[in-house]
């Protein structure tokens, strides 16, 4: 496919064949040749370079001058008046080869090793656990992850939607799940926030789905194009009332990838939206993310009733409390609400049935706490002080170990990367054989409340808080590290 | 034997009721039977496969209209039912998607929703039940309420402006746009199965009588009268424009079937540009 575009003139003169020649694979679509030529010899394409711009394209050729605007005009150097003199077109690359560009994001295998920024990691983990339906708002540090969605999910026969507003937003995914879709959306602090009763109605309605915040600095506003780790609580609470909830932790692209699929299969497994919850350094950060074949990775699809219609009971969980789903449209006629309700999903207003619906929401993550929390330890049954972090901090932390151990301390390293459910049994066992826990994180003291209530009354707890924007200092940890150390009990 | 007595007075509504939830909440003379019979007739005539039908609601008196209908039906949360209908026929388009829902939910809390879906030409069939007031929570301001009608929070009247519900619909992009009132079932019903045909967003407004609490506030608790002043009031002009028909206090309601105008839904033309660029890069 040529990438040249001629136009033929002669001149009156000499024998001379002078042409516009338009080099689209440079031009950035500013359109200057285009608006300035003083004959209209140029028109904006119809067609897509390899960039996504539009580049000029020409339908007045005998109207032009070859007055040489247009070249002197071009920022991008990719428009000129060849003559006799100009130096004959080199074979260059063929646009297929070079490798940037939206078409190539779209063609690709993703397979193998990548220089992936988290987000798009973020996306890519989605897509390889089979989300087929992503529906979000734009907003600073998670629009990468719509934006590589907004781009990949139609050519694999998915849906990508940009609602008028998150509330919009996660009452779609909750919908398209209930279509049988594997849905997510992502976002930041504001955008949970307003999502949060939408995300009650999925916790209620037991609707599989994944909501990733991409935390910035907060509160409100706060610090859109920074980080923070403010958020930990709302995931647990935020939306009103009592439900069981899942949240994970990445710490760099590669796990955003990783647990973004785990995500997906929590999901399924235990019927609820489950929460990744990052932060714009993670998000914006550029790795290596390795992403293995397909099928290489365990998927776990929706569970669906083998039941017949007339013997199924859309919230009737069996012993092991979570109820199966019945495909929208076989003829189940199945009622969900966000009302309290029975087996039969009918609404009943009774102090029996709450207590058996909400119960059973809180249980359902409670008795499977066990195969949903992923912790990782180092060095913890030598030691004398444990330091807990997760997410970015916890890559902060490890320097500060290092620093505490040549001064001859005993440091233990605990990184959480299920937060919801709170890995109380661990931390409660752990403390019972240390002297203290050191715990980092960049807020102004939310995780460190959950490690103080399972760890009093075996031993004591600091915080080294970080209200965000920034890093920890490195001394600082080392200096709670040395506090606790030396602290008599 | 007893089981076909039984069944010889099952009402021909009944199959496509949950008749163990029967009676409904609903209180006496309120209008919001009567647009499930009409609904119901217009599914038949629209010939529906009834188990693609998906029911979506939000909150209030209409919003459980959703939790009476034997198909499968959403309750979802005050003003949402339309970004969650959204998300279901999406994700599956062989769904017929239908949001049945209150005036408040859908143009109060709700409002950006609608007319973000009526702009992309989503392919739901939303039908509204204007009664002109929140039923639910016991008779506050809509934004619908007439101005000088009362209400719990406009003890002194109304004195806002409401919005036509039907204007904004059809200038926000849908593709077929329609009122009438609940006393004309046979005409409404006929509206429905146009609108479950329309491939595109489809808005129907049902003006409908709630004697208990729109009723009771503005002098027309009896809810014969309540029907009869509908009746009385309305004026049928299948050819007036829909933004040019607010409805006031005591007016005129003009009622008919005011657009279809059928134009490429939202998964037509997402899967059309698609289309186009794979063309192009396949070139
Ligand atoms: C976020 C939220 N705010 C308020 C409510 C309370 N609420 C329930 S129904 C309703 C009004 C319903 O009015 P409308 O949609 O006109 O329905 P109607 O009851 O009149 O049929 C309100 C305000 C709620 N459920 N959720
Ligand atoms: S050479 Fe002059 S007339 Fe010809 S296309 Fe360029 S600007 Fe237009
Ligand atoms: S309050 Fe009004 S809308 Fe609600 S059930 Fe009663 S009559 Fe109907
Ligand atoms: S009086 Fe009213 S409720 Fe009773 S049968 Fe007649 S219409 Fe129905």
């Amino acid at each position: 496919m040529g990438i040249v575009e001629k136009t033929q003139k002669k001149g009156t003169s000499k024998k001379e064949t002078r042409e516009i020649v338009i080099k689209k694979e440079r031009c950035k679509g500013c359109n200057f040749c285009v608006e300035y030529c003083p004959r209209d010899v140029l028109e904006v394409s119809e067609e897509f370079n390899e960039k996504g711009y539009h580049p000029p394209k020409i339908v007045n050729s005998d109207q032009c001058l070859f007055c040489g605007l247009c070249e002197r005009i071009c920022p991008d150097f990719a428009i000129y008046i060849k003559n006799n003199e100009t130096e004959p077109e080199k074979e260059e690359k063929p646009i297929s080869e070079t490798t940037h560009g939206l078409f190539n994001i779209v063609k690709s295998k993703y397979e193998g090793e990548f220089f992936m920024q988290g987000d798009i990691a973020c996306a890519e983990g989605a897509i390889y656990a089979g989300c087929r339906f992503f529906g979000g708002y734009p907003i600073t540090p998670a629009t990468e992850i719509a934006e590589r969605m907004a781009k990949r999910l139609p050519f694999l026969d998915g849906v990508f939607i940009q609602f008028e507003d998150e509330i919009a937003s996660m009452a779609g995914i909750l919908g398209a799940s209930w279509a049988g879709a594997k849905s997510m959306t992502a976002t930041s602090g504001p955008g949970i926030s307003l999502m949060n009763e939408n995300i009650g109605l999925g916790m209620m309605t037991e609707t599989p789905c994944v909501v990733v915040n991409v935390q910035r600095g907060s509160p409100s506003t706060g610090l859109p194009t920074s980080w923070g780790q403010a958020d930990m609580m709302q995931a647990k609470w935020g939306s009103h009332g009592d439900y069981g909830s899942i949240t994970l932790c990445p710490k760099s692209p590669q796990e955003f990838f990783d647990l973004t699929i785990v995500a997906f299969n929590y999901s399924e497994k235990y019927r609820l939206p489950v929460f990744i919850l990052t932060d714009a350094i993670v998000g914006h950060m550029i790795e290596k993310v390795i992403i293995p074949p397909p099928d290489k990775l365990e998927i776990i699809n929706r569970k669906y009733t083998k039941k017949r219609p007339q013997d199924y009971l859309p919230y009737e969980a069996e012993s092991n409390l979570i109820p199966d789903f019945a495909k929208a449209g076989d003829g189940y006629h199945y009622y969900v609400t966000g009302l309290t309700h029975d087996e039969r999903g009918y609404p009943i207003m009774t102090e029996e049935v709450q207590k058996e619906n909400v119960t059973r929401l809180v249980e359902k993550i409670n008795t499977y706490s066990d195969d949903i929390i992923i912790l990782e330890e180092r060095d913890i049954d030598k030691a004398d002080i444990v330091v807990i972090a997760y997410g970015i901090t916890s890559r902060t932390v490890i320097p500060a170990i290092e620093k505490a151990k040549k001064k001859g301390i005993k440091v233990g390293y605990l990184r959480l990367i299920t937060i919801w459910p709170f890995p109380e049994k661990r931390i409660n066992e752990i403390a019972r054989n240390i002297k203290g826990f050191v715990v980092v994180e960049m807020n102004l003291g939310q995780i460190v409340l959950e490690v103080e209530r399972c760890a009093a009354p075996y031993t004591s707890t600091k915080l080294v808080p970080h209200a965000g924007g920034g890093i920890h200092n490195i001394d600082d940890i080392v200096k709670a590290i040395e506090e606790l150390a030396h602290e008599k009990k | 034997m007893k089981k076909s007595s039984i069944e010889i007075n099952k009402h021909p509504i009944d199959k496509y009721l949950r008749r163990d939830r029967m009676p409904h909440i609903w209180c006496p003379g309120c209008g919001l039977g009567m647009d499930i019979t009409a609904f119901i007739e217009g599914t038949k005539q629209a010939n529906i496969d009834m188990n693609n039908m998906q029911i979506v609601s939000g909150i209030g008196c209409t919003g459980r209209i959703s939790g009476y209908i034997k198909l499968d039906a959403y309750h979802t949360t005050h003003g949402r039912a339309i970004p969650f209908a959204s998300g279901l026929k999406l994700a599956n388009r062989n769904l017929t998607v239908v949001v049945f829902s209150g005036d408040g939910d859908l143009f109060a809390i709700g409002g950006n929703h609608l007319i973000h879906a009526a702009r992309r030409n989503v392919d739901l069939t939303v039908i509204c039940v204007n009664n002109f007031i929140y039923g639910m929570t016991g008779g506050q301001t809509a934004p619908t309420t007439p101005v000088g009608a009362f209400s719990s929070t406009a003890p002194y009247g109304n004195f806002e402006k409401p919005f036509n519900l039907v204007g904004v619909a059809a200038s926000a992009g849908a593709s077929y746009v329609a009122r009438w009132t609940s006393l004309h079932t046979k005409r409404l019903a006929n509206s429905i199965a146009k609108a479950l045909s329309n491939k595109g967003f489809s808005f129907i407004e049902i003006v409908s009588p709630c004697p208990t609490v729109f009723g009771r506030k503005n002098n027309r608790s009896d809810a014969l009268g309540l029907i009869n002043e509908l009746r009385d009031r309305s004026r049928i002009d299948n050819s007036a424009n829909p933004t040019e028909i607010p409805i006031t206090n005591y007016g005129e309601i003009v009622i008919g079937d005011f657009l279809n105008e059928p134009r490429p839904c939202f998964s037509e033309s997402f899967e059309e540009g698609i289309k186009k660029t794979k063309e192009r890069i396949e070139k």
